[in-house]
């Protein structure tokens, strides 16, 4: 729950955004960067459903190998 | 990865001091470090402790309880973070003792994922009342005061159990056994309240800290860096973070948590209570105040309220005064199938990371 996952912005509905991760989809509020004037394309960090901060693309793909390996290691164990 | 051999390669050229405990307070660098393996990568001197750094393992047994009791009697639908279904109360073995339970005799209990999600039940339940039933750290807590800023549904109430990490960790710092050295401060805290925050490890104890991202590679910056302070006995908040800690924070979150929230004391489950340490809905919020709209089910002296449950050692595994498997009954019985404290039940939660990156009692730490 305390994870933040970065996602990329498909696509602005005011401060709703359609944002991918790894091929899954999610909207995502836009609300606590609303100043930051993001823009399609840019990855930003979601936690709980809400856009934290903006990332840049080399962060979000260290992040996300990283949630392979958590996610391989939790199938095993499960 | 090779960023990573990189920094543990600098670290192992380090003259470590014997036995230097370095504690986070993030349940999600816990699970890095234990499934990375950073504990066997680093070299044996070198103490990793995870500290209070699960929400969910100090939500308040009363709370739980509250929402228990307005799921079954209170006729309102109880949304909530997954984490908090299994998390059971003090209460005898006959008795419904978490909301998973509750659910199962017939209470509307919804598993969310997210603040927004609260919202839709609210705006579907055709007047009913919907609890939004709100645990966390300030990266959670955020999130929550952005959907009040938004605006709230009218039959949307709020029974806020959310908690500030810094003062627990002044707590511990305050104590007469105090079990850390250096503090890996969390990364994502930090990105939403500023690094700011975490000056005071520094500048009123002596003592080195680092904010931390979760990769490998950055928690082993992290750990580099406050080894580098203590050996130099210049201890200074270093942001090894900054890719998504600046200065400040995230100011439209902060400022979101400071129109939404008041921060007071607050019940620490097993720990009692700590100063400054919680977030309570701002009187102008009191309309949607699960507090003060239904009645406080608590009311009257349940045995043992506000304790973990009964042989669970959760407490002194959140305070980092014991590893997750020094508990008595880590493993037997306690496991992620059949969790006895909240430690086991939570994602974040110490015993359950330790327990799914393998370490079983008496075998060598992850
Ligand atoms: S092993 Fe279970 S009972 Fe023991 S501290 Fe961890 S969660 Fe609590």
């Amino acid at each position: 729950m305390c994870l933040a996952v970065p996602m990329q912005i498909i696509r602005l509905d005011g401060f709703s955004a359609r944002c991918a991760a790894r091929g899954v989809e999610r909207e995502v509020s836009l609300f606590m960067l609303q100043d930051e004037g993001v823009v399609p394309g840019d990855f930003v960090l979601v936690h709980v459903g809400y856009a934290i901060q903006k990332i840049s693309r080399e962060d979000a793909e260290a992040t996300w190998e990283l949630f392979d390996q958590i996610l391989a290691a939790g199938d095993a164990d499960a | 990865m090779s960023d990573a051999r990189l920094w543990l390669e600098r670290i192992r050229e380090l003259p470590i001091p014997d036995g230097i405990r370095i504690m986070n307070v993030c349940g999600g660098h816990e699970r890095s470090i234990s499934m990375a393996g950073l504990r066997t990568a680093l070299p044996p001197a070198i103490r990793l402790i995870p500290g209070p750094g699960c929400p969910v393992c100090i939500c308040p047994e009363e709370d739980i309880y509250q929402a228990i009791r307005l799921g079954l009697e209170g006729d309102a639908v109880v949304a909530t973070f997954g984490d908090m279904l299994r998390v059971p109360v003090n209460l005898g073995r006959q008795a419904v003792r978490s909301l998973e339970q509750a659910k199962a005799a017939g209470a509307d209990i919804r598993p969310i994922a997210s603040p927004i999600e609260a919202r839709i039940i609210a705006e579907k339940a055709a007047g009913k009342p919907v609890v939004l039933f709100a645990v966390g750290f300030e990266t959670t807590m955020a999130p929550v005061a952005a959907l009040m800023a938004e605006g709230l549904p009218d039959n949307l109430y709020i029974l806020c159990s959310g908690r500030l990490t810094w003062p627990a960790v002044r707590l511990l710092l305050d104590s007469d056994e105090c079990v850390l050295d250096a503090l890996v401060a969390p990364g994502h805290v930090a990105t939403v309240m500023g690094p700011e925050e975490w000056g005071f490890v520094a500048d009123d104890y002596r003592l080195p800290v680092a904010i931390a991202g979760f990769t490998p590679a950055s928690l082993l910056r992290a750990i580099h860096s406050t080894i580098v302070q203590w050996l130099e006995e210049t201890p200074r908040l270093d942001n090894c973070y900054p890719e998504a800690v600046k200065p400040g924070g995230n100011p439209k979150a902060r400022e979101f948590l400071n129109r939404s929230f008041d921060v007071t004391a607050g019940n620490w489950r097993g720990i009692g209570p700590i100063a400054a340490s919680a977030y309570a809905l701002k009187p102008e919020f009191a309309a949607h105040d699960a507090r003060l709209h239904f009645p406080d089910y608590d009311a009257g002296d349940r045995r043992h309220a506000g304790e973990m449950p009964a042989g669970c050692d959760c407490a002194r595994v959140v305070l980092g005064r014991i590893q997750p498997d020094e508990c008595r009954i880590y493993g037997k019985p306690c496991t992620p199938r059949s969790p006895v404290g909240p430690c086991m039940v939570s994602d974040e939660g110490a015993c359950r990371i330790w327990w799914a990156a393998g370490v079983r009692k008496d075998s060598a730490a992850a």
